[in-house]
């Protein structure tokens, strides 16, 4: 008779997400030897570079995202949405809006607005038009509250308050200590920083389209980052079981940390479905989806910090806001990936009368990283040091410093004019680097269920949504590669809430968190099927393998079908979870940008970039550089180009669109250069979606410098500033 | 977009009829003319205009022909941005405005916009183009960017009530070539220069950006061709690359001999006043000058003399002086080498 020995335990901590935001909680795991990767050099379809098993659906259209959906009697849900940054609403007319021929539902539900954009009436038609028409036949009566809309007025003594007041200052360090040490310094700096309120710009706006006809069930199609975040709301708002709603996400045109939840969009989908009896389509218009959509928060950094001769940073004062609208904002604490003998920071949020800000692709990470780079390269510069060897002596993790001389020599630093703008004539060469780190591990969530059918078909379940990332792609090849088959032998089956659970998408955790999972059911069917093949090759379970599309054990083999021929009717049917040592965390990297500037015009050509990164074990390499490169361009088009723009007399957003909220298009594409850190030798799956986000906003801040001399602390670098700084006003 | 009849004109007669009874006490719900549609969509969408009918222009047979007649070029209303940018004898005789007409928007708006719909399309500021914000030109009574954001706005002209910029490319070309717009109306056809087609605002009538009756259409477009149209270019500075309107441009063309003495020269900006706006000084400064480093150096100077800027458009001086140098020396160097 067995004995049951009891499991050891062990404790570890994962990263817990809530609203995009990671923290870190300790949690106790069976401490058992499970499945490993093995030397992340020797695999045979992991780490190589995978086309993304979806390219062909979602280039060729076929791929169906949630706006896409058409149902039969589908009818179009619209918002009335505030035309005040802050009003009491004294009344509603919807008399000529129900009027209006093909309108079903005309609901009125906010009492007050405390934004430009925020939804007051729920809208129904049959045709998008008349639920268009119905928009503006809605008659709101407002009574304009006080209201402020920019960050500097909010700050102002007496400016409208948003929130009760409270006291949300953060304070870490000791001021008067940081105070003291300045006096030891040979170069301090001190200066302001800013970076502006951004759009995540997601190519498919926030939505559903919720089919709930009467009866029982209803399936909600959501474009969401979290396939699970949504059955839960949607069922309440119908008054259905949780378990009889389901949510499906096949594809989702992003989200960038925007679309936790179903959101209002969502609410109202599930209500007017419910009240109407007719699947309703519930997408935010493009101006809606700024307006109402979620930001990135600004930030106003004013920066104080010393370093010595000999390049130690010695103290680092800072005192920042993050501009958050009505929602929350937390810069990364500074001074960031740098250690500094003292420092001291306060942190207090500011709040304006527009949109909340939300996780927005390492929240708060950019724009802390865009301060303490700009600051490390004035710094190096005033004590005549090398920015890169500066960094090097300041970083606190030794990754940083491998990655650093990397990017360095791939970029071409030997070329950086030592002296800012010095390059002969118009065209001015400059470059610039700066360094990020994230979290990006997993936890235990994820549940796989993993079927090998009689005919050999494999399928892997997962109810996790495909942020963008390639999910579907690497799912397939750790099947695939465990089993012995090729891409196109394996299945996955994903986005669905009918599947295995799932974490939502934020803090870089999904592949952290899912492919262990995936992996352990893998590992789990490939044991299973080996002990029913065993007997018909005449060897030990143990001792059979897979290889090539077969099965090999004891000098004999079986083609993957015959194989499969032992197992019952249904299948064989396994399960996997998590397991702690196939995940890291602890991502780190470096970008560098070559930049050109015209000192006659102030345009600003990014010629060339370049992001250094590591990430344990590189499931696929070709969907890891093209994360890279989407870092690369994001911080792009941070640093030139993106900015929410608001009349602060009139409470407005003014370019609620993408032909004034400007995103970088092909001709500003540079040479990008996404580098994979191999000097990790982790094996162990890390999120770097994220840290890919971070540094390269400084780097070409710092570069713009380095090539014309003119250093611009207020986000974006467009060309009225460099020609402003170029060309000072007579006095 | 608010609903609305669509009317094809059979011919450029019929298209003022159908366009006669449409005057509207709201000049943004007069009947209007498509061409390709490529601004009208977006004023009829963000419910800028609301007119009743639509008259299409692109049923008038040969309405888009481009023909060369002796010494003029002859652009049909409707013929599309594309069709002039390809044209042989238009990238032979006037580079300058297929220059231009390249540097508007993306392929796939030129390939639909037309040289009529162009010249016609409406400002770009922030403010005129929100519904809510009823400004100076939507009908109110303050022009909200002249203490506001103002950044893609004007630097020349601010003292008019309104302180839009043109946002055609091709009009500051038309304007420095001597162009004439046809235009038919009820009355019968009328020829108007192209420095005369655009208006600035005024305290009377901020709204309209030409000088086009309700009723009336552009049937072509008349470029005389000879030593200016052949030696003119067209610089465009936009802050994006891929999409994106002028901060700042500049046409310039230049009638010179083999010595660069000019006989006659226009240079006219876009991108910095609500019209196409030229610069008569720095015409009558360059006829009889040579067109040599520091004469281009003084025009260039010259150019920016009488700006007013706002708040934020300062920037504008020094990029439009740099336009201005670059543009004539490029023609130096195309006289020298021809």
């Amino acid at each position: 008779m067995a004995t049951t020995q009891p499991i050891k335990k062990k404790k570890i901590k994962v990263p817990q997400v809530v609203n995009g935001v990671p923290t870190e909680v300790e949690i106790e795991v069976d401490d058992v030897a499970g499945p490993t990767w093995g030397a992340n050099d020797k695999h045979r379809l992991l780490n190589t570079r995978i086309p993304r098993s979806d390219g062909p659906a979602k280039t060729t259209g076929t791929a169906i995202y949630t706006f896409d959906v058409r149902l039969p009697d589908m009818q179009y849900g619209r918002f009335v949405v505030s035309k005040h940054a802050r009003a009491n609403i004294k009344s509603i007319d919807t008399s000529a809006a129900e009027k209006i021929p093909g309108v079903t539902a005309v609901v009125p539900f906010a009492k007050s607005v405390r934004y430009e954009g925020e939804p007051i009436v729920a809208i129904a038609a049959k045709t998008r038009e008349a639920a268009n028409d119905a928009v503006r036949a809605v008659v709101v009566e407002y009574e304009p509250q006080p209201f402020v809309v920019v960050a500097e007025d909010s700050m102002k003594p007496g400016a409208p308050q948003i929130f009760p007041p409270s006291n949300r200052r953060q304070v870490q360090g000791n001021a008067d200590e940081v105070a003291a040490a300045f006096k030891d310094c040979d170069a301090v700096i001190d200066v302001e920083y800013r970076t502006k309120i951004m759009h995540h710009a997601c190519l498919e706006t926030h939505g559903v389209v919720v089919d709930y006809r009467g009866g029982d069930t209803a399936t909600v199609y959501a474009s969401t980052q979290g396939t699970f975040t949504v059955p839960g709301d949607a069922s309440k708002a119908m008054g259905l079981k949780q378990s009889d709603v389901t949510c499906i996400v096949q594809h989702m045109g992003g989200g960038f940390g925007s679309k936790f939840g179903m959101g209002i969009a969502g609410l109202w989908g599930c209500k007017l479905s419910k009240q109407l009896g007719v699947p309703v389509k519930m997408m935010l218009t493009r101006r809606d989806e700024f307006l109402t959509g979620g930001n990135g928060p600004g930030s106003i950094q004013k920066m104080k910090a010393g370093a010595t001769k000999d390049g130690t940073l010695v103290a680092c004062h800072s005192i920042i806001h993050g501009l958050a609208g009505v929602g929350r904002a937390n810069i990364a604490g500074q001074p960031y990936q740098y250690k500094a003998t003292t420092f001291f920071r306060e942190q207090t949020p500011v709040n304006t009368n527009e949109d909340a800000s939300v996780a927005m692709r390492a929240p708060g990470f950019p724009q802390a990283s865009f301060a303490i780079e700009s600051l490390m390269d004035e710094l190096a510069e005033k004590i005549g040091m090398d920015p890169v060897q500066f960094r090097i002596k300041n970083v606190t993790n030794e990754s940083h410093k491998r990655q650093l001389l990397r990017g360095a020599e791939a970029i071409g630093w030997a070329n950086r004019p030592a002296k800012a703008g010095s390059t002969p004539g118009h065209l001015k060469r400059g470059f610039g680097c700066g360094i990020g780190a994230w979290g990006g591990g997993g936890g235990p969530k994820c549940i796989v269920n993993l079927v090998i059918g009689r005919d050999g078909t494999v399928t892997a379940e997962s109810g996790s949504q495909d942020l963008g990332t390639g999910t579907r792609t690497y799912v397939r090849a750790i099947v695939a590669e465990e089993l012995g088959l090729g891409m196109n032998d394996v299945l996955e089956k994903i986005g669905s809430s009918k599947f295995g659970d799932a974490n939502a998408s934020g803090g870089s955790t999904t592949a952290a968190s899912l492919a262990p999972a995936v992996k352990d059911a893998a590992f789990n069917a490939r044991v299973a099927l080996a002990k029913l093949v065993a007997p018909l090759l005449g060897a030990q379970p143990d001792a059979v393998t897979f290889e090539n599309g077969k099965v090999l054990g004891n000098g004999k083999s079986l083609d993957w079908k015959q194989a499969c021929m032992t197992v019952p009717a249904a299948g064989l049917s396994v399960q996997g979870q998590w397991q702690p040592g196939l995940s890291g965390n602890g991502a780190h990297g470096a970008s560098f940008a070559e930049v050109e500037v015209d000192v006659e015009t102030g345009h600003i050509r990014v010629v060339k970039m370049c992001h250094v990164q590591d990430g344990g074990l590189i499931l696929n390499r070709l969907a890891t550089e093209s994360q890279i490169n989407g870092g690369m361009i994001q911080s792009l088009g941070m640093a030139l180009f993106e900015e929410r723009v608001m009349d602060r007399r009139l409470g407005v957003m003014l370019n609620p669109n993408f032909g004034e909220y400007k995103l970088p298009g092909c001709l500003e594409m540079p040479e990008l250069i996404p580098i994979i850190d191999d000097g990790d030798t982790r094996e162990a799956v890390i999120g770097i979606a994220e840290p890919a986000n971070i540094p390269g906003v400084g780097a070409v801040a710092n570069a713009v410098y380095n090539a014309c001399g003119v250093r611009v602390r207020d986000l974006p670098i467009t060309p009225d500033k460099i020609l402003n700084g170029l060309y000072p006003a007579k006095a | 977009m608010q609903a609305f009849e669509w009317a094809n004109a059979k011919t450029a007669a019929d298209a003022v009829r159908l366009l006669g009874p449409g005057a509207a006490a709201d000049y943004d719900e007069t009947f209007r003319p498509i061409g390709g549609g490529q601004d009208l969509h977006t004023t009829l969408k963000a419910y800028i205009h609301r007119p009743a009918r639509v008259v299409n222009l692109k049923t008038i047979p040969d309405a888009g022909k481009i023909t060369v007649d002796g010494n003029s070029l002859i652009l049909g209303a409707t013929a599309t941005l594309t069709e002039i940018e390809t044209h042989p004898e238009v990238i032979r005789q006037a580079p300058g405005l297929a220059e231009s007409i390249h540097s508007v928007a993306t392929p796939q708006i030129r390939n639909f916009g037309t040289i009529g719909g162009n010249l016609c399309q409406r400002p770009r500021c922030w403010y005129f183009r929100l519904e809510e914000v009823k400004c100076l030109k939507r009908g109110g009574d303050t022009c909200y960017a002249k203490e506001g954001e103002n950044k893609y706005l004007a630097a020349f002209g601010t003292d008019a009530p309104c302180v839009i910029t043109k946002p055609s490319d091709p009009a500051q070309v038309l304007v420095a070539l001597n162009a004439v717009v046809n235009v038919l109306g009820p009355k019968g056809e009328r020829q108007i220069n192209a420095g005369e087609f655009f208006r600035m605002p005024t305290t009377d009538d901020p709204r309209r950006e030409n000088v086009l009756a309700a009723d009336e259409i552009i049937t072509s477009i008349r470029v005389p061709l000879g030593q200016l149209a052949a030696k003119s270019t067209y610089l465009k500075f936009k802050e994006r690359e891929s999409l994106d309107f002028a901060m700042a441009s500049v046409a310039a063309a230049v009638d010179a001999d083999g010595a660069l003495t000019v006989r006659s020269a226009r240079v006219v900006l876009g991108g910095v006043a609500p019209v196409p706006w030229a610069l008569p000084a720095v015409d009558a400064f360059l006829a009889g000058e040579t067109l040599d480093e520091a004469t281009i150096a003084r025009a260039a100077e010259m150019a920016i003399e009488g700006a007013k800027p706002l708040s934020q458009t300062r920037y504008k001086l020094p990029l439009v002086r740099t336009l201005v140098q670059r543009s004539l020396t490029k023609l130096a160097r195309s006289i020298l080498e021809t």
